[in-house]
């Protein structure tokens, strides 16, 4: 049995018991906490109100984030032996955070967030995927289960479990939420509207097609909610700030939309990795804080949860860069977040500590975090839980 | 609502020839073909050309390299940029793309543009950074066409040496680190591209390969890289003795004791002949060509014929046209952007089409050529192209390319375009639209012509 199998075992064997004194607590003394703003001496939020109902947003970053780059474990010896090159590289101070590590410069919202509580960094996880093929990494971080399932995402599951609707910030479903008939797709068209009679025509025209009639009735609401955003006359569409922007403001608009996802690509450093980075998480970094301007007093009752679908090699290539590794990280961000500080126990950089001598050794698995966000901040069951990662348990710690 | 038997529509086997294993009907094709649907699509495998008078790899690189000089120089005199310079990647990789586009919408045999179209996916590059997006569209130019119903091992070989992919997936840079160049400078191994041989482009993800065999197969095709314009004052694809890591190698339990260049080649034609290569291309063609779940026995035919052929192409593609399941009269798959935009043009037959409008229309739809950001390619599979956002994208490039359409004749068009394969609704609904541009755009937007 590999390490990885052995922490998606663990997590199985000694958290079906966890989740369900979890599940009582939520029910029973969660009622009570709810009561008295225990964590907003921190963070000063004005407690969730019935109208701002629990929002998940998912960031999935495609291409494996070096998360070594990014929440930077400076305290570890082995760190600048590994990486001679990429850990002098940076053009600004590192953002300190807790335990030693430290935020790369360029994630300065991100670090606000930090030190408002709103940020929760987990290191060394890892979604139990063992490969290092990108493709399938993200399938079955999307699906979920076991088997990779390209028809059937966990978040899919997750808001028929609940009974609410996504949106999918992109030009067709991503497998995260295929299984669910409750998902709109937007992304940013440079193309004129064509006239409401032609839409009229096309919904007798596809009476009997199910598929098409479906997807042009939700196509069609999505189109009248984002109607001004595709009239700007932006050159370049698609931006990742110009769809966090839209993605807040089509989930405050669309009663019931408590969940959305975007996707953002170029994580895939083999070269270069240092200037690539540091613009791809700007771009991140931004993008996050547009989506807390425009979701505006939702933010405090909003999860953001950003993963990647493995992370890279401990030691630097032959090319400034880093290749397909194991253990990276998952971020927790939003007003709902329990954050400003730092979770997942760190394994070491040690040759015999690295992941078949080489990755992070992932510590913890993605997916019960996930499963533990989803218990605290969408009140699930155990039973539920299992109908969104039927092999997978929660965690039970504090993250929101 | 009306009785639902109104929308039932049968597939004519000519329909099926022309649109589903081709680009779309053009002209009189649907006629041509109802003679003998099956013989006429086969005798369509013909081989394809592109024009000489584009830029090739060697001259982009040649470019290239210009341009960083000139970019370098331009910096120490600090004199602004010359705008046409700085363009002409770009440009190239457009003119490119437009020559594909107008050859498989104007084609007599458009099932061959389609087999082109399959393997430049296959083994798909994006037009990233500035290099990259001048050699993008040269791969499918100079390693995949002229290779298209041959062997599919000499097709492997050239895609895998030719400067696009090289680049595309760093192995120009991957060196053994036991090899000479490693002594004397710091540089190491890459085994990205010997990762993405595996896994996409020949065994597949469950091709039965193991993390030691994409290490194997990186060692083997270290110091395959390219000539450096500005030191070897050449260009293409060179072997690097001195980067090449030294020893035996042992892939999927094959020993390979030869050394230098031969130990990777050999290593490649014998992936192209594993069964389970033969298994993973074969599945993907009949995906491709005839739907989104090929039937067992159609895979299983195609298989037999791709060992016994050792891999030919041809052969392989003919012995999907002569299964039955390829032939099923229900509609099988929808199409992608890049096959709804083809056959959109083909029926059409515009005496003149504007480059820009033709890239946008890809663009807009989801598809630009060589944009798929990943070495898996663009998605093959109805779910990734039937969304609501992407429906409405079609929705509207239909609209806006149907105004413009003023002598328009929508029931001649769905002749030419569908034969007698339409539903009595759809016809009606076509032919009561509102003006001929309404009606030419529900057209376009049919389930019949969404479907093939």
């Amino acid at each position: 049995m590999s390490d990885l199998d052995k922490i998606n075992t663990d997590n199985q064997k000694c958290s079906a018991g966890v989740s369900r004194r979890k599940f009582l607590q939520m029910t029973g003394a969660g009622l009570a906490a709810l009561s008295f703003p225990a964590r907003s001496v921190f963070a000063q939020a004005p407690l969730a109100k019935p109208n701002h109902p629990p929002k998940i947003v998912w960031i999935l970053l495609r291409g494996a984030l070096d998360s070594l780059h990014t929440i930077v474990p400076r305290f570890d010896e082995q760190y600048k032996k590994l990486r001679p090159k990429l850990s002098a590289s940076f053009k600004s101070p590192l953002l300190p955070i807790a335990k030693g590590y430290a935020l790369h410069p360029a994630l300065k919202n991100m670090h606000q967030l930090y030190q408002e509580k709103s940020l929760l960094p987990i290191v060394a996880v890892s979604s139990g995927y063992q490969q290092r093929s990108h493709f399938d990494g993200q399938d079955f971080l999307e699906s979920g289960k076991a088997e990779i399932d390209h028809d059937s995402g966990w978040l899919a599951r997750a808001i028929d479990v609940k009974n609410k609707s996504a949106l999918a910030v992109s030009r067709s479903t991503p497998i995260s939420l295929r299984s669910s008939e409750h998902v709109n797709t937007w992304y940013p068209s440079n193309l004129k509207n064509a006239n409401e009679e032609f839409y009229a025509a096309l919904g007798h025209l596809y009476q009997y097609d199910e598929a098409l009639k479906e997807n042009l009735a939700s196509g069609l609401k999505v189109k009248g909610l984002a109607a001004h955003e595709n009239d700007s006359k932006k050159k370049r569409k698609g931006k990742f700030i110009d769809l966090t922007k839209v993605c807040a403001k089509l989930m405050l608009e669309e009663q019931g939309l408590d969940c959305a996802m975007l996707e953002l690509g170029g994580w895939d450093t083999h070269n270069n990795q240092s200037n690539r980075l540091e613009q791809k998480l700007t771009e991140l970094d931004v993008g996050l804080a547009a989506l807390k301007d425009g979701l505006g007093e939702s933010w405090d009752n909003t999860v953001v949860v950003i993963g990647t679908e493995f992370g890279r090699t401990a030691k630097e290539n032959g090319t400034a860069g880093t290749d397909h590794g194991t253990g990276s990280a998952l971020i927790l961000a939003g007003g709902a977040v329990d954050g400003g500080k730092v979770l997942g126990d760190w394994p070491g950089l040690n040759p015999e500590q690295l992941f078949e001598q080489r990755d992070l050794m992932p510590t913890s698995n993605s997916f019960s975090w996930i499963a533990n966000v989803l218990v605290q901040h969408w009140d699930f069951s155990a039973d539920e839980i299992r109908q969104v990662f039927p092999d997978t348990a929660p965690y039970n710690q504090k993250l929101v | 609502m009306s009785d639902n038997t109104n929308s039932l529509v049968t597939v004519s086997r000519a329909n099926i020839a022309v649109n589903r294993f081709g680009y779309g009907a053009r002209g009189h094709e649907l006629e041509a073909a109802s003679k003998s649907p099956k013989e006429w699509i086969k005798s369509q495998l013909l081989p394809i050309t592109f024009s000489t008078t584009l830029p090739n790899s060697n001259d982009i690189f040649l470019e290239h390299a210009q341009f960083v000089k000139d970019k370098k120089q331009q910096k120490k005199s600090k004199q602004p940029a010359k705008k046409t310079v700085k363009n002409s990647a770009r440009n190239n990789l457009r003119l490119m793309s437009i020559e594909t586009l107008e050859q498989a919408i104007n084609s007599p045999h458009s099932i061959s543009w389609r087999l082109l179209d399959f393997f430049s996916n296959h083994f798909s590059v994006s037009a990233n950074g500035r290099l990259m997006t001048g050699l993008a569209a040269t791969l499918e130019r100079e390693a995949i066409a002229p290779n298209l119903f041959g062997r599919f091992e000499d097709m492997l070989l050239a895609v895998e040496q030719h400067p696009a992919m090289m680049i595309y997936l760093n192995n120009e840079k991957s060196f053994g680190p036991n090899s000479r160049q490693a002594k004397k400078r710091k540089v190491g191994l890459n085994e990205n591209l010997a990762r993405e041989i595996l896994e996409l482009h020949t065994l597949g993800v469950n091709g039965g390969y193991q993390q030691e065999d994409v290490l194997e197969l990186a060692k083997a095709i270290t110091g395959w890289s390219v000539k450096n314009p500005k030191k070897e004052r050449s260009t293409g694809f060179i072997f690097r003795a001195h980067g090449h890591e030294p020893g035996n190698r042992k892939l999927l339990g094959n020993h390979y004791k030869q050394q230098g260049i031969s130990q990777g080649e050999q290593m490649l034609r014998d992936l192209a002949n594993h069964p389970n290569t033969a298994k993973y291309v074969c599945y993907k063609l009949a995906h491709h060509f005839v739907s989104d779940h090929p039937p067992k026995p159609l895979t299983d035919t195609m298989e037999s014929t791709w060992l016994k052929t050792q891999g030919n192409i041809k052969s392989v593609m003919v012995s999907l046209l002569n299964a039955d399941e390829a032939w099923l009269a229900q509609p099988q798959k929808f199409k992608t952007p890049r096959e709804f935009v083809i056959s959109t043009f083909r029926a059409l037959a515009p005496a003149k089409m504007k480059n820009k409008a033709l890239i946008n229309a890809f663009a807009n739809l989801g598809q630009r050529p060589f944009s798929a950001g990943s070495p898996a390619g663009f998605s093959d599979n109805e779910s990734d192209w039937l969304g609501a956002s992407a429906l409405m994208a079609r929705v509207d490039w239909s609209a806006n390319i149907s105004a413009y359409q003023k002598r328009v004749n929508a029931e001649k068009l769905m002749t030419i375009a569908l034969g007698s394969s339409v539903s009595p609704h759809t016809y009606q609904t076509v032919m009561r639209a509102e003006s001929r541009q309404q009606a030419l755009a529900l057209l376009l937007m049919s389930p019949e012509f969404q479907r093939r």
